[in-house]
């Protein structure tokens, strides 16, 4: 057998590591959006101490590569708080505290683009802070922000290839394993980097899709 | 030799590796950032489509990707780059792709006003977007320019992977032998926040520098 | 041929945007000195028809010749004709990255391709005779008001020694208040022997300025002569109704 027939019969194994940096990505998102909630709504409408703290997180999510953070908390940050993580957990975890950094930045500018008097009349209702950032601040400033959001998607699902260095079983580790067994390494690079396009094509149109869903008729999107 | 020791020892030698990656890197990736930018823009049928599909391919790989090709992936074609090369030139293609992003955007959001005005007094193509359009485009593009170059800052940590032995890689050996992950990764983070921060406050300075009165609305 | 003094000349000049006719066929000609006003209702086509003349809109039939040459034929260098026309937009468009006196240097330097210091005299020249002082020489455009913009506008075109100056409707984007100082400049201007077109709304200042008063209406020049006579005794329908609502709302009459 050639090995580009041993590369055809490896092509499967590459687009199956599709669903474990989909995973990552998902975790990703889904763990940052939370963070990133939370921290926007700190940052914008906290006291300074809670604003500090808010910075000096974004500062250093946004501040220090991937790679350093994956390594510090797999081998340190975790083990000395008492989390045994596998790889996959790690990645995972510091896909979305790193993405809930940028997500923070994401909402608190669309926090802050909506206009003062719907917190006014909010308040004027008597809502509480928890109920007006519930059902007035967030569900406008969520919704602008969903183009970002894909942006954002597309940033975490070209990070993920990086979680390759802990062994995580996603496209690069699969595609580095099948360069390694066949000997060809610019074909199987090409195919994950057409992979790569791909997920971020079908990414942005899903977003698309939910973006036309839930916008609103007359709610200007920033 | 102490930790300490042989830590600074090679941290030192891997910060001067990444440094040198930078400046080839950076002036080099903006340089064709803008070219693909123009291009895009002004390049006609032909030349915004080989742009577009430059920006395509290179935005849409990963860089680790890019840099996997650089290094393993041309090797297969006879050709054999030096892992600091392969590297560099993997950060020159990614971040041109986003830069002419940038400079793409800010070009079509210049008023068509200015364009006519330039060509009322008899300015050619060339001349109208050398001295009209391009000085008013980049003072727009450059918050974007230089947040791209911060990004470079922290992803040239990936030529790591293909054996540059930069600031990253010195970390790797150093936590190899002593294995103090905490205090090795933990110092690593330190230094590229400091690379980072000075990098910042000296961009928001150039910044204000350049900033012109009737630009505050473009930033 | 060229009549002995004439420095523009335009015939059946068309022009379309899809469906719509804007220009149908206008013809006149502009002899050294003399100042032309153009006025008429909006989209009556006085914008494209000023754009056409300076190709910034290439038109689609007609012929346009200046001093002697004609700009609508093939294979000729635009650019080179360009510069003898000023052209002062209703917008002003001043380059917004270069101070007052940069905007007025920049056509002498790189399509004049005259050396600085030269230049700089010049447009030192030209900023004071639209009465722009020294102080203002080194403002941005954002730093100036409307009036400003708009006479280092003028300025700019003025600098490059054109043939004739074409003023798309120069003071409709200001403040009223600030219209009065702009067309002092440009009345001194006409009355120092700047061949001049005008496309304005201020009939007061067409009075005054005009040596022919032409009238567009839905692409056609419909009315032209001496301004009192078409202002104040328009022939066609269209004419009377424009100047009716025009006269009311600008309070000018006898």
């Amino acid at each position: 057998m050639s090995n580009l027939q041993v590369l055809a019969k490896y092509l499967p194994y590459i687009f199956d590591g599709s669903l474990w940096s989909l995973g990552l990505v998902g975790a990703g998102l889904g763990i940052g959006f939370a963070i990133g909630v939370l921290m926007s709504l700190g940052q914008v409408y906290g006291n300074p101490l809670i604003r500090k703290i808010v910075d000096a997180y974004t500062w250093f999510f946004r501040g220090t590569p991937l790679l350093v953070q994956l390594f510090l908390f797999h081998w340190s940050v975790f083990p000395a708080i008492g989390l045994r993580t596998t790889a996959l957990e790690t990645s995972m975890l510091v896909l979305g505290m790193r993405s809930g950094a940028y997500q923070s930045q994401i909402f608190r500018g669309s926090i802050e683009s909506i206009e003062e008097g719907q917190v006014l009349a909010a308040k004027a209702l008597g809502l509480s802070f928890w109920q007006q950032s519930l059902y007035v601040v967030l569900p406008q400033a969520l919704r602008k922000a969903v183009p970002q959001l894909s942006n954002e998607y597309s940033i975490i699902l070209k990070d993920s290839a990086v979680c390759f260095v802990l062994g995580v079983m996603e496209i690069m580790t699969r595609t580095r394993y099948v360069t390694i067994a066949t000997g060809i390494a610019l074909i199987p690079y090409l195919i994950a980097g057409a992979l790569y396009i791909a997920l971020t094509y079908l990414g942005a149109k899903a977003f698309d899709m939910v973006y036309s869903r839930i916008r609103i008729q007359g709610l200007v999107t920033g | 030799m102490s930790f300490w020791g042989d830590f600074l020892t090679r941290l030192s030698a891997g910060t001067l590796t990444t440094l040198e990656l930078l400046s080839i890197t950076i002036p080099l990736s903006i340089i064709l950032g803008i070219l693909i930018g123009v291009l895009r823009v002004y390049g006609g049928r032909l030349g915004s489509a080989l742009a577009n599909f430059y920006v395509f391919i290179f935005r849409g790989f990963p860089l680790l990707v890019t840099m996997m090709i650089m290094f393993f992936g041309l090797a297969d074609v006879g050709i054999m780059l030096e892992p600091f090369w392969a590297a560099s030139a993997a950060i020159i293609l990614c971040s041109s792709a986003y830069q002419s992003e940038y400079v793409k955007t800010a070009i079509l959001s210049i008023g068509k006003g200015q364009s006519l005005a330039a060509r009322a007094l008899g300015m050619n193509r060339f001349q109208e977007i050398a001295y009209v359009i391009m000085p008013q485009a980049l003072r727009t593009a450059l918050p974007g320019i230089t947040n791209e170059i911060l990004y470079m800052i922290l992803y040239s940590s990936l030529a790591y992977v293909i054996g540059v032995s930069e600031i990253f890689a010195s970390a790797m050996t150093m936590n190899s032998i002593w294995v103090r992950p905490g205090e090795i990764f933990g110092t690593i983070a330190l230094v590229y926040l400091s690379m980072t921060t000075t990098a910042s406050t000296v961009f928001k300075e150039i910044e204000n520098r350049l900033r012109i009165p009737g630009f505050e609305g473009a930033r | 041929m060229t009549a002995a003094g004439e420095v523009l000349r335009v015939e059946n000049l068309r022009k379309r945007f899809g469906k719509e006719e804007v220009l149908k066929g206008i013809s006149f000609k502009v002899d050294r000195g003399e100042v032309k006003v153009i006025m008429g209702p909006s989209g009556a086509g006085k914008s494209t028809l000023l754009k056409c003349i300076d190709l910034l809109i290439p038109p689609d039939e007609g012929s346009i010749w200046l001093e002697g040459v004609e700009l609508t034929s093939p294979g000729i260098n635009v650019n080179q004709y360009r510069r003898k026309i000023g052209f002062v937009f209703q917008e002003f468009n001043l380059f917004h990255h270069l101070t007052a006196i940069g905007n007025v240097m920049l056509g002498l330097t790189k399509v004049r391709k005259l050396p600085k210091n030269e230049a700089r005299e010049l447009a030192e020249e030209a900023l004071l005779r639209v009465h722009i002082g020294r102080d203002l020489w080194d403002k941005y455009p954002a730093q100036l008001s409307g009036g400003q913009k708009q006479r280092v506008a003028i300025a700019r075109a003025l600098a490059m020694e054109p043939s004739i100056m074409l003023y798309d409707e120069p003071t409709s984007a200001l403040d009223p208040q600030l219209t009065g100082e702009v067309l002092q400049v440009i009345k001194e201007l006409a009355e120092s022997g700047m061949t001049s077109v005008i496309v304005t709304h201020e009939v007061g200042f067409a009075l005054e300025v005009a040596d022919e008063l032409m009238i567009m209406f839905d692409g056609e020049i419909i009315e032209r002569g001496n301004p009192s006579e078409v202002i104040y005794s328009p022939e066609s329908d269209s004419a009377k109704v424009f100047f009716k609502k025009v006269l009311r709302l600008g309070g000018v009459g006898r």
